[in-house]
């Protein structure tokens, strides 16, 4: 098979490649050298197939997520739908912030957490899609949704910090989708969260 | 130009004298040290801290053949730390400024780690890990001020260490000892918490489960897979950093960074990036006056500001992400 890098990512690598005649994308997991090899397969397995099963819970939630080909567990290796476009990291606007927080909305209804929720992870097709379930998983706690949320919060004021307000955008969209109690309830949990971060200032 | 910088955020009370050019000219310091099976005790340390500043101040005079007319400003570390122990180190600066009429500048203890390790290594713009008994988090410079891409979201790898340590019977710091027992290790790993939330990493499952696997297996083997789990987290968010920020520098500092085996992992982790891998030299890995004084140098160079000595208080809490950073780019 054909196949040519397109991004080296953090924990996997992701392949353009043909798949019976269509342009897909190969997501591949490989071995990391510096971690022991029993750890190193669990971990790389056990995201793999998280990964696979999230993604489609997620689109039955109503997020727009790439679809799924092919899984290969084996070989830590998923294959899916090829999402042209730029990455929302380097077109973020408000707009994008609020459908971000609508998108996340969603997925928190269903009780997927998304697990790395950051800017990155969004590519701006004709629709905004979401990507990268490696870290998901299935949780009610209202602290793993808050820990999500926190994380999407991290990246607006690490690395957006020129775009002014996209955090309060995103909890607009947030707002539509879970509503006002729910989304209250996040915020205080985030602040709660960011009050236990080592020395937070303390009121 | 030359500070005199004061450290007393934790164990260890160090005076430093520095020039503009950011040479050390003299770096002295002692650290308290725990009974075996006990961390830190604040008053203790700081008992400790009253004992030996004087030594220590007038050793950091004469091994670099100076005396207090020849020292410029003054710089101490406000925070964050333990406060009986900053309240040694504040005394001191505050005795010293009010009698030799010198410029007082507070520093914050954790961006005296980065600005020390940048300069000693010449990393310009690196994505930054701090590891240590105080901190764990990996930062870039943006905009004024350091900004946090990840951090724990409970203990630090410092405590992690110390803590697990301390459950064995070690005396603290454990972080020494824990690496030359896993270094005895057969290789065997036993399965330990991984636990990697987006950029952020969670140690405290990982204490209880290695204080419980101490229970059934070697110490040397648990030492080993501690340390396995705890620094392939920390490498994994390190990747997650550089291939968002797509820095091509990456830094280490703090005192976790004095060990082989994290810094052998991350380099690795940055290979696979292109990343040029930085640490901070050993000797300055831990707390040291020298940090202290290099990066009040740089603030008062470029701000002139100082303060008064009545309003040389300490800040236990005080996050490296509120602090603006003038001279950086």
């Amino acid at each position: 098979m054909q196949r040519s890098l397109i991004r080296r990512g953090a924990e996997a690598d992701i392949f353009a490649v043909d798949w019976h005649g269509k342009k897909a994308v190969s997501k591949i997991r490989l071995p990391k050298q510096y971690r022991h090899p029993d750890l190193d397969l669990a971990v790389r397995r056990q995201r793999t197939v998280h990964e696979a099963s999230l993604m489609s819970a997620a689109k039955a939630a109503g997020v727009v997520t790439p679809f799924m080909y092919f899984v290969d567990p084996l070989n830590c290796e998923i294959l899916m739908e090829f999402v042209g476009g730029p990455n929302a990291r380097d077109v973020l606007t408000a707009g994008l912030c609020k459908k971000m927080g609508s998108y996340s909305a969603m997925l928190h209804a269903k009780n997927i957490i998304h697990g790395d929720l950051t800017t990155s992870n969004f590519v701006v097709s004709n629709q905004l899609v979401l990507l990268d379930f490696g870290l998901s998983y299935y949780s009610q706690r209202i602290e793993d949704v808050a820990v999500d949320v926190r994380l999407i919060k991290e990246a607006f004021t690490s690395a957006h910090v020129s775009l002014k307000d996209s955090f309060e955008s995103f909890l607009a969209g947030y707002l539509e989708v879970a509503g006002e109690k729910q989304t209250a309830r996040v915020v205080e949990k985030v602040r709660e969260i960011e009050q236990r971060g080592r020395y937070a200032r303390v009121v | 130009m030359i500070c005199l910088g004061i450290e007393s955020t934790a164990h260890t009370f160090g005076c430093s004298l520095v020039d503009s050019s950011g040479k050390v000219l003299s770096d002295s310091r002692d650290a308290y040290k725990a009974p075996e099976g006990s961390g830190i005790h604040p008053r203790e340390a700081s008992r400790h801290h009253i004992e030996v500043c004087s030594d220590i101040f007038l050793n950091s005079l004469s091994s670099a053949g100076l005396s207090m007319k020849d020292v410029d400003i003054i710089g101490y570390s406000m925070g964050p730390g333990l406060g009986p122990c900053l309240r040694v180190g504040a005394v001191v600066a505050r005795t010293l400024a009010g009698f030799h009429k010198k410029p007082l500048v507070p520093v914050n203890h954790a961006l005296g780690h980065i600005e020390l390790g940048s300069m000693l290594t010449g990393a310009s713009d690196p994505l930054v890990l701090l590891v240590s008994g105080g901190h764990t988090m990996m930062l870039v410079f943006s905009q004024r001020r350091w900004r946090v891409f990840g951090e724990t979201l409970d203990i630090t790898i410092g405590q992690l260490l110390d803590q697990f340590g301390r459950a064995m019977g070690f005396a603290s710091p454990c972080g020494g000892k824990i690496e030359s027992l896993a270094g005895q290790s057969s290789g065997k790993y036993t399965q330990l918490p991984y636990v990697v939330k987006g950029n952020d990493v969670s140690f405290s499952g990982l204490l209880t489960a290695a204080k419980h696997s101490a229970a059934s297996n070697r110490l040397e083997d648990v030492c080993y897979s501690l340390q396995e789990t705890s620094f392939a987290m920390l490498a994994e968010a390190i990747e997650r950093a550089l291939s968002f920020t797509g820095r091509k520098e990456m830094l280490i500092v703090g005192g976790v960074s004095a060990n082989r085996r994290l810094s052998q992992m991350l380099e690795s982790a940055c290979e696979r990036h292109n990343c040029k891998f930085f640490s901070c030299p050993i000797k300055f890995a831990g707390d040291n006056g020298a940090q202290i004084a290099w990066t009040a140098m740089q603030d008062y160079q470029s701000s002139g500001k100082s303060v008064l000595v009545k309003d040389a208080t300490v800040r236990q809490s005080w996050r490296l992400d509120l602090v603006d950073v003038g001279w950086r780019g």
